[in-house]
């Protein structure tokens, strides 16, 4: 625990399936030719996403636990799943515990392979032709990402452990600077962003649309651009409550129109920027300064608006939820979003616990993060029109409410009744999100 | 009295693997491990490969004492569970040394059973459960020139190829028609059986011992057809059953192993069982059975560990699947879920070949697996045993499913994973 | 040649057509060459909107044209557009204008020079898709520059100009140009549309964002937060505000310089401000505005013809309200009849009856006034109505005061 290794990473949108990878690792590891030694497995298929068969060497290995003879174990400083061929006895229990098909039987050498990642110098990586496979950490990540100009300025105002920094930081770094942003009243203008005064906290054009039209006015600047022939990107930045309450005729307009713009969603379901007021992405039973706690009320009497849902509903080039938690999770869709925003209307909905309006310690948000998407109070999917809504971490087997509520002081008053509300509101949600995966909206 | 605050009998897979769920949360409170044997932890499964020589008796344990002492859990060995005092939240050891606990697993494991053969009872017969066992076979092996095993499970068919591939002439004497039943149907199992024939193991199937005659250097079995097979080395491998001769009294509920619910709990607070011993949820039916596998002990305990932990991420258990990997003369088979079915709804897909020792079997039912088996066959099962528990629906890929089960099945597996 | 060239007269004169205020407007577009239009129809705006949509169809009007779903997105998207350099045009009235009201409120500030007809409409309630003033009369304080057009051919000729007028670097607001519902919307006459070159020349090179733009090229910050104690908050906030008072007088100016610089060109010539009809010898006079101004110069001919000494002051520029202008015509007559087609709430009398009497207070001269309201939920203030106003009116001069307005059309 606490140790973040490196290993293989997979980006399915780069790999066109290739098969470099494989030829590189069964002449690594078996001199041959026959890719059947090969520990990487890239299954390409026509019209289908390029999928993957290897050790992804889990943090809990089920292989491990799985082996009679102590034959595999976690390395503790390579974090590689070790497999000792002296104490192996190829019983091929080890493979009945991986899910992923990445540790295999090899007919050809008798016994079990798995990827060990080459101490540190995979040979698939170093032959990837499209960046598809990367050698790389989280940490690795967030560094290659903070090479490139922050366009906001040091010193924004944001509270201390606030997600919503971190994520416009780290997004405007990956969008570049031919951009115009549009951040609506909220925190993200609240902490400095387009500046007070007559100074700004952004390199970029940026401005302060109504709470009500960000969508509207981003559709108009993009289409005096087009006809100037220039191509800039529109990027807005809103709340949950420029999103989805005042903010929602103007943002599904422009989602009706498929303007061309990428429209991020930050909830921390409330007005937390001017003292945590309830929203209707509020979820049932939180505290809020506007539903708040005593004899008569407690908390948030009515359920959130799922917006990714809705937004999904208006059949826009491309939709995706995302969590800071699952920072690779997340450039991915930011990749594909502003791809998207250049065809037509891209909407990313990204959640963003907020530690002064919840209650929670600042050191905690990612956490808190992570515990919304294993509780599947939050659930990471993206649609196209095309595809359909697809989930990009699965919803199987998610730990209780509970977990994830427990950590959350606006949550502290729930009896047991409203946690069970919500557990079936979660359970509702993700069966509803399911009927909609291998559907195309576009049908 | 000694206390624990978690006292897990045993010290395998069930057991480790509750130790481990219950450290990820409660990285304090005590734990104590007591088991009957004296050697460092292993598995049962390995133990044929310690009678073969592939594994060293003194290279199988499956952790080190430098596990136990990091992860601060403490031992107590050579001590068989005499008796459960559940009002006192206390059990009693062979040695009358009480232990209190505030949470009890139960992963006492499974002994072997012993058919009520005539005669059996006074010869110095094999059984293959404990690593003594494997070092007693391993040094009766080296003496003898002849062997009789009773049973073709697992335990009997692994046993018989190591002895005959340590020279002897080995019998192997089972009561059903077929090898390793439950695991394989007719059809695979003959496969099985023709390799253990060629390899010039003789097969003696719907035979039943019906008695053993003591001899000087060894015993005779009488079968039921009237033959008579001279052994110097007698291995009894007829199954196993649940250790609960600790449960007298206690008023613990039992059938066969002891009954548990979905979180490894048994009718009595503060108390779970998980592995060998436990008799719990069937996946295909609403009946409780005692699966006595490895993959599913590991599930058990960590489930039981979980639940004893209180960690709120624990997931119910979703039933025991049959589940078999077993590799005999370089060949391999694999067997998850069921392996033959009666049901007139399901779609039964087989390939056979005799020459290349081939076989695929899939059984789908409402276009969801329900089993698969092969023989020399590359599939993953790990990801088709996470296919029949999910009950992943295959409708849209199945013609592509039934063609390719390896690479739907990854693909399958892969899309889950991000 | 451009399609519009084409459209309207190859040989570069003007063409002479049949149409109504609505349709005449749209030519106004035509001949603006707005680079973004956003439309939402609302009545009796909603064929202004519709010919728009046609002449973009035709090719008549290169523009991009967005259909959006409110006004509210309507004035949004075009102040986006604006920022990116758009000249922009869309038209409201009533609720649709209600419904702009928050970006409505919000474009002056911006200066953006945004152009958009009100095709006056009363408001709700009581339910009613008429003509009135109420509703550009509710958002004089919002710092629109407002004129009223008194027929159809004035319609085009003030959409054309408000471009001109809005985007002159010293003014850099937006402009309503209003028309009577029904009576300028649905009254069908005769008009001359100019030629397009002249018109390209009038209007010359647009510049719509140079003093604030969202362009990557030229990044900037537009509209941080201001006000607050301490810093140069409030400071920074009282002096945006007081530049554009200061572009409101300013426009005055620019209202007189580019009416006279049109009629020069075009051949049109319109009082930009304030028009005197028949004051010289007046001893009093009515007030009036828009599209009553006709039926209201009949009924001052028909009483000059009787010996009555009556002229008329008709106010076209309602913001920035002409103050000096109206004090030179109310310097001549001795007692005034002000006529209102919208009320002012808590005063018992007409918004305009109000301005012209705080106008009057330059003067340091008392004036005997009546406030006259009429023409409401579409109603027609007749001849014979104006000649009773003209009645009224005299008798201020024999000492005759009113309590409250006198109420027109209340028995129709």
């Amino acid at each position: 625990m606490g140790t973040a290794y490196n290993s293989i990473t997979f980006n399915q949108a780069k790999c066109d399936g290739c098969g470099d990878c494989m030829r590189a690792c069964a002449q690594a590891k078996a001199g041959s030719e026959d890719l059947i030694h090969a520990r990487i497995q890239i299954l390409a298929r026509e019209d289908a996403p390029v999928e993957l068969a290897m050790c992804r060497q889990c943090g809990d290995p089920k292989c491990v636990s799985n082996c009679p003879a102590g034959a595999l174990n976690k390395n503790p400083e390579s974090g590689v799943i070790d497999w000792d061929a002296n104490k192996c006895v190829n019983c091929l229990l080890c493979t009945v515990g991986c899910a992923y098909g990445g540790i295999t039987f090899d007919a050809a050498v008798g016994h079990v392979s798995k990827c060990d990642g080459c101490d540190g110098d995979p040979a698939c990586v170093k032959v990837c032709p499209t960046g598809a496979l990367e050698y790389s950490t989280a940490g690795s990540l967030y560094r290659r990402i903070s090479e490139r100009e922050d366009l906001f300025v040091p010193g924004l105002s944001a509270c201390q452990g606030c997600n919503s920094e971190l994520l416009i930081r780290h997004t405007l770094r990956n969008v570049g600077s031919n951009v115009v942003v549009a951040t609506p009243p909220g925190c993200i203008p609240g902490m400095g962003t387009v500046g007070y005064n007559g100074r700004t906290g952004t390199k970029v054009p940026v401005f302060h649309p109504l709470l009500t039209n960000t969508a509207s006015m981003l559709a108009g600047l993009k289409k005096q651009y087009n006809r100037l022939g220039r191509d800039v990107t529109m990027l807005a930045l809103a709340g949950d409550g420029g999103v989805g309450d005042v903010g929602f005729q103007s943002l599904s307009g422009a989602a009706e129109r498929n303007e061309q713009q990428l429209f991020l969603c930050v909830d921390n379901e409330g007005y937390m920027n001017t003292g945590m007021q309830s929203s209707g992405s509020t979820p049932a039973g939180s505290w809020t300064s506007t539903t708040p706690v005593g004899e008569a009320m407690q908390g948030k009497r009515t359920d959130a608006k799922n917006m990714a849902k809705i937004m999904m509903m208006h059949n826009c080039e491309y939709v995706a939820t995302a969590s800071l938690a699952f920072m690779d999770d997340y450039y991915e869709k930011l990749d594909k979003a502003l791809e998207a925003s250049r065809r037509g209307f891209a909407y990313l909905h990204v959640y963003a616990p907020c530690p002064t309006g919840w209650r929670f310690p600042a050191s905690d948000t990612i956490e808190v993060c992570r515990k919304q998407v294993e509780t599947n109070f939050v659930t990471l999917w993206d649609f196209t029109p095309e595809q359909g809504l697809r989930f990009t971490r699965s919803v199987e087997r998610p730990a209780p409410i509970s977990v994830y509520l427990k950590q959350i002081g606006k949550y502290k008053h729930l009896d047991q009744a409203q946690v069970d509300h919500l557990q079936r509101r979660v359970e509702d949600q993700v069966r509803s999100l399911q009927a909609f995966t291998h559907m195309s909206a576009a049908g | 009295m000694n206390a624990s605050k978690y006292l897990i009998v045993g010290s395998s897979h069930a057991a480790l693997e509750a130790a481990r769920a219950i450290r990820m949360q409660d990285d304090a409170g005590s734990i104590t491990l007591i088991s009957r044997d004296t050697h460092a932890p292993y598995s049962p499964t390995v133990l044929p490969y310690v009678v073969s020589g592939r594994s060293s008796a003194d290279r199988v344990s499956l952790r080190t004492p430098d596990y136990f002492q990091a992860e601060a859990i403490n031992r107590v060995t050579g001590q068989a569970l005499t008796r459960l005092l559940p009002a006192e939240q206390a059990v009693e050891l062979e040695d009358g040394q009480r232990w209190h606990y505030e949470k009890l697993l139960l992963a006492t494991g499974a002994t072997p059973v012993i058919p009520p053969v005539p005669g059996l009872d006074r010869i110095d017969y094999r059984v293959l459960r404990t690593l003594d066992d494997a070092i007693a076979l391993r040094d009766a092996a080296g003496k003898a020139a002849n062997a009789v095993v009773l049973g073709a499970g697992l335990v009997g068919m692994h046993g018989a190829e190591n002895l005959a591939e340590a020279g002897i002439a080995v019998s192997v004497v089972e009561m059903q028609s077929q090898v390793l039943p439950g695991y394989f149907d007719a059809q695979a199992a003959e496969l099985i059986r023709a390799a253990f024939d060629r390899q010039g193991v003789t097969m003696k199937m719907g035979r039943r011992a019906q008695r053993v005659e003591p001899q000087a250097d060894g015993c005779r079995v009488h079968l039921d057809n009237g033959e008579v097979l001279n052994a110097d080395l007698l291995l009894v491998g007829t199954g196993v059953r649940p250790v609960t001769d600790y449960c007298q009294g206690s008023g613990l509920d039992l059938d066969q192993g002891i009954l548990v619910d979905d979180h490894m709990a048994t009718n009595l607070p503060n108390i779970w069982a998980a592995g060998d011993v436990a008799q719990a949820r069937d996946f295909y039916s609403d009946a409780k059975v005692v699966t006595g596998i490895l993959p599913d002990a590991v599930e058990q305990g960590r489930i039981a560990g979980m639940a004893m932990v209180e960690d709120p991420a624990l997931q119910p258990y979703r039933g025991g699947v049959p589940i078999n990997t077993y590799t005999f003369y370089g060949q391999q088979a694999i067997s998850v879920g069921i392996s033959d079915t009666a049901d007139t709804a399901a779609q039964v897909a087989v390939d056979f070949d005799a020459e290349r020792g081939y076989f695929q079997k899939i059984i789908l039912k409402d276009g969801r697996l329900q089993g698969i088996s092969a023989i020399n066959a590359a599939l993953d099962p790990g990801i088709l045993w996470q296919l029949i528990l999910r009950r992943t629906d295959l409708s849209e890929v199945k013609a592509e499913f039934l063609a390719q089960p390896l690479e739907t099945g990854r693909r399958l597996m892969s899309d889950t994973w991000r | 040649m451009t399609a519009i060239e084409t459209a309207i007269d190859p040989r570069y004169q003007s063409r002479s057509l049949v149409c109504d205020g609505n349709e005449a407007a749209a030519w106004g577009v035509a001949l603006a060459r707005p680079d973004v239009i956003a439309v939402y129809p609302i009545t009796p705006q909603s064929s202004l909107v519709e010919y728009v949509s046609q002449f973009v169809a035709e090719g008549i009007i290169d523009a991009e044209l967005m259909n959006v779903e409110g006004e509210h997105s309507v004035l949004s998207a075009l102040q986006g557009a604006a920022l990116a350099g758009a000249r922009t045009y869309t038209a409201t009235c009533g609720p649709g204008l209600a419904f702009m009201f928050e970006p409505y409120i919000r474009t002056p500030g911006l200066r953006l020079p945004l152009v958009a007809n009100l095709v006056t409409r009363d408001t709700l309630t009581p339910q009613c898709v008429w003509g009135g003033h109420q509703d550009a009369m509710l958002v004089k304080e919002a710092g629109w520059i407002q004129m009223y057009c008194e027929t159809v051919q004035e319609v085009l000729d003030t959409t054309v100009m408000a471009y001109r007028i809005g985007e002159h670097p010293q003014v850099m607001l937006p402009v309503n140009v209003n028309s009577d519902g029904n009576y300028l919307s649905y009254g069908v006459t005769g008009i001359e549309v100019p030629p397009p070159v002249l018109v390209d020349a009038f209007l010359g090179e647009r510049n719509i964002n140079w003093h604030a733009a969202l362009d990557p090229e030229r990044p900037m910050a537009v509209d941080p937060l201001t006000g607050g104690a301490g810093g140069p908050g409030p400071g920074l906030f009282v002096g945006y505000r007081q530049g554009q008072c200061d572009a409101m007088q300013k426009a005055l100016d620019i209202i007189e310089e580019t009416h006279r610089d049109w009629g020069d060109r075009i051949g049109r010539h319109y009082a930009p401000l304030v028009e005197e009809y028949r004051l010289e010898d007046a001893d009093y006079a009515l007030v009036t505005i828009g599209s009553m101004t006709g039926a209201a110069k009949d009924a001052v001919d028909a009483a000059r013809d009787r010996g009555e000494a009556v002229g008329l002051i008709k106010v076209k520029t309602f913001r920035p309200f002409p103050v000096k202008a109206m004090a030179r015509a109310l310097s001549k007559v001795r007692a005034i009849g002000v006529v209102d087609r919208s009320v002012a709430f808590g005063w018992n009398a007409g918004p305009l009856y109000q301005e012209t009497l705080a106008a009057l207070h330059s003067t340091e001269r008392f004036l005997p006034a009546a406030s006259f309201i009429g023409g409401l939920a579409g109603a027609d203030i007749t001849v014979d109505d104006f000649s009773g106003v003209i009645q009224d009116t005299a008798r201020l001069l024999q000492g005759h005061r009113f309590d409250g307005p006198r109420w027109i059309n209340r028995n129709d």
